[in-house]
């Protein structure tokens, strides 16, 4: 058994009226960063809820770091980016991260001086003496953000942490969240956001209506997929491959993103025939690449292409 | 325990911050300081001399005796005090009485500048007066009640010499026969003298039960907001990650009280002040060095202070709880009323049951209230503060206390842990109870 930092045993949650997680079993290992994906809806927030004991499971349990205790008597080695952003709207930045530092059982003073550190490193170090409220949403985020990673945890949960958040900024969270588990840690985010789990994780768990659709290593879960896919880019006369996209025999599944497109080959069908017959239709193409299956292509053909829809940058 | 720390110190000292908390400690002094001084500055306008015109239409010259009397009447003590009424008295007959009576009356009254007041009142005396009580007084203060009842003990009493007088009583001996009791009175405890007078327990008494009750209306609501805010920012789903709900609760009653025993400190402070300066800051308002000392500001016995503060702290805590736990239930300010209106009645009742106590501190009332925890805080100091309390009782009740703050935490706690994260629906009773068992 490898050192995990989260197990989850079969646990189930019911809400009136709704199970929200049922019979979850899954394993987080020690270092490296974690995607829960799924869609709206789907339980990430809930898994993550009961993972920091927030909420009790009905059924099963979850060990952390293999421990006989739960997370609030670990805390000091979790930090939690809840859902839901909150913090002390009257309070001052540097007080208020001052604050949750102590919560989690830091002294005062050494608190402060990994506040202010945080604050520079974060870019708002010229806030720290006004109000929370005074901040923009985006600059609230960060400092929750640093609030949630001031003590160094050994385990980072960050439930959407990207939502909301314009390039720059979620750039900056990326590049600490990719710095914290090259120092080993580790760190478990929830996200409806495909392309960003696909290139930042290391393992994925997908969940859909609260139960495991597919999990494993970024590799093993394309290679589980299996099939060959074709990334398409149209430069004209796309309307003259709607009659090729749609044939059963040659095309699986499609995936219109209008300007581009992803395909998967039936079983049997080769990729060049697809080509052939474009090529023969007059249709404008400006790619044709034979590709792994994206995360995103995985997740719509596992979850179904309705869940799928919902619009980004929505919480789940 | 460092965690509760943090909490308390983050609750202390972003209260303290607010503006709100700056005005009130500034506010209520001047406010208490105004309820104090208008109503003594109100009743030193009563003691002005009275102009009474008497109109004798008696045949046995009431008129004289009943104007000794009054002109015997003096304000304040001492040699040089001034009379109450200055008296005229006009003769009049059955005839002309209503003459005189009215020429007099069309002097009296004026308060402005148009004509000059002749008389503050006009009293009628007829023969009727003497056999059966019956006289008559016009004025511009008969609805002032304490001048009226002064006056008309003092008829009362020269009445009665008159009628004494007149069935042989010797003058001398009447006087003698009429002196009036003049008692002092002092509150004694444990068999000892405590210095204090009847005025000041009362004083003492009242002022407790009133800080008390201001406190929690004001510091409990305050701690149900504080965690309906919470629920709302939504920094709570953080803190329940690092801290237990018994820590939360703790931290935030605990930081909340000392908060408001914080600016019941900086009250009490300037009370002291002032009162220490009383006799200069009376000269400014333009009052007697006299006024000013017979202006009672209470000093309190150490063991009074020590028992207050007890309870005061206690009390505090347990309503503190009970409005947190409400806080948690809810999710807005107006959904916690029709829980918080529970709350806010036994504080009432508790308020009131003072006043009851101060009439009677002996009675089975207010016995019975100081074993009840929700209205202990209230009643027994000022039981303690009037009549002198068996230390037994004293320890029971606040065993009593202790057990139910515990009880209360505990129940807060339970509800709390299950109600910070509830948002959107408010629970039913028979959810509650769920959560309680939970």
């Amino acid at each position: 058994m490898t050192a995990a930092s989260v197990r989850i045993e079969s646990v189930t949650k019911r809400f009136s009226g709704h199970t929200a997680v049922n019979r979850l079993s899954m394993e987080i290992p020690s270092g490296g960063i974690f995607g829960l994906l799924g869609p709206n809806g789907a339980g990430k927030s809930t898994t993550i809820r009961l993972i920091m004991g927030i909420l009790e499971p009905d059924e099963g349990r979850i060990v952390l770091f293999d421990s006989p205790h739960n997370s609030r008597a670990l805390s000091q080695r979790i930090g939690y980016l809840p859902e839901e952003r909150g913090l002390y709207k009257k309070m001052k930045v540097l007080d208020h991260l001052i604050f949750l530092g102590e919560t989690k059982g830091i002294g005062r003073a050494d608190a402060r001086k990994r506040a202010q550190a945080w604050l520079e490193r974060l870019g708002v170090s010229d806030w720290a003496q006004k109000k929370v409220e005074d901040l923009s949403k985006g600059m609230q985020q960060k400092v929750q953000f640093a609030g949630a990673l001031l003590h160094e945890p050994e385990l980072v949960i960050l439930d959407e942490p990207f939502s909301g958040l314009d390039p720059v900024n979620a750039q900056v969270m990326k590049d600490i969240v990719v710095a914290i588990a090259a120092e080993g840690r580790t760190v478990l985010f929830s996200t409806h956001v495909m392309e960003q789990a696909e290139r930042m994780c290391d393992r994925i768990a997908i969940i859909a209506r609260g139960e495991m659709v597919v999990n494993g290593t970024v590799a093993q879960v394309k290679e589980d997929f299996g099939g060959r896919h074709v990334a398409l880019g149209f430069t004209h006369d796309k309307a003259r491959a709607a009659n090729i996209l749609a044939d059963r025999a040659l095309i699986a599944r499609v995936d219109d993103y209008g300007a581009s497109a992803e395909l998967q080959m039936a079983d049997g069908a080769d990729p060049e025939q697809l080509l052939a017959a474009l090529v023969r239709e007059g249709v404008g193409l400006r790619r044709f690449e034979v590709v792994e299956p994206s995360l995103h292509a995985i997740f719509i053909a596992k979850v179904g292409a309705d869940a799928a829809t919902a619009p980004a940058g929505v919480a789940a | 325990m460092k965690k509760i720390l943090a909490v308390v110190r983050r609750e202390f000292v972003e209260r303290v911050r607010t503006k709100a908390f700056v005005i009130s400690t500034v506010l209520l002094p001047v406010f208490m300081v105004a309820m104090v001084l208008l109503p003594v500055l109100m009743m030193s306008g009563g003691d002005r001399t009275s102009r009474v015109a008497l109109v004798d239409a008696s045949t046995t010259n009431l008129g004289q005796r009943v104007s000794q009397a009054l002109e015997s009447e003096k304000i304040g003590k001492g040699a040089d005090a001034k009379s109450r009424y200055t008296v005229q008295v006009f003769p009049a007959t059955g005839d002309d009485l209503a003459r005189v009576r009215d020429g007099l009356i069309a002097e009296t009254g004026f308060s402005s500048s148009k004509k000059k007041d002749g008389w503050n009142g006009v009293m009628v005396l007829t023969d009727e007066t003497l056999a059966t009580g019956k006289l008559a007084y016009y004025g511009g203060n008969v609805g002032s009640l304490e001048a009226m009842s002064k006056l008309q003990r003092v008829v009362s009493s020269a009445l009665t010499g008159v009628r004494l007088a007149k069935s042989g009583v010797d003058t001398a001996l009447l006087k003698e026969a009429m002196k009036p009791a003049d008692m002092d009175t002092t509150k004694v405890t444990d068999g000892k003298q405590t210095g204090q007078s009847g005025t000041e327990s009362y004083l003492i008494a009242y002022f407790m039960g009133f800080i008390l009750y201001i406190a929690i209306l004001i510091y409990g609501q305050q701690t149900m907001t504080s965690v309906i805010e919470e629920k709302t920012s939504r920094i709570m789903e953080v803190l329940t990650s690092s801290l237990t709900p018994f820590q939360m609760l703790l931290g935030k009653v605990f930081g909340v009280g000392l908060a408001g025993l914080a600016q019941m400190a900086i009250w009490g402070g300037t009370v002291l002040v002032l009162s220490s300066q009383r006799l200069p800051l009376a000269g400014m308002f333009g009052m007697s060095a006299d006024a000013a000392q017979s202006f009672p500001i209470p000093s309190m016995p150490p063991g009074l202070l020590v028992v207050f503060l007890l309870y005061f702290a206690l009390g505090f805590m347990l309503y503190g709880a009970l409005y947190a736990a409400i806080g948690a239930m809810c999710n807005t300010i107006q959904e916690t009323q029709q829980y918080a209106i529970f709350v806010t009645v036994f504080i009432i009742v508790g308020f009131f049951a003072v006043f009851a106590l101060i009439k009677d501190p002996t009675g089975p009332l207010g016995v019975t209230m100081s074993y009840v925890p929700f209205f202990a805080p209230f009643t027994m100091p000022v039981r303690w503060s009037l009549t002198s309390v068996p230390p037994m009782e004293l320890v029971l009740s606040l065993t009593l206390m202790v057990l139910a703050l515990l009880a209360c935490v505990w129940l807060a706690a339970r509800i709390y842990r299950t109600g910070i994260l509830m948002y959107g629906k408010k629970p039913s009773w028979g959810e509650l109870w769920r959560w309680i068992r939970a």
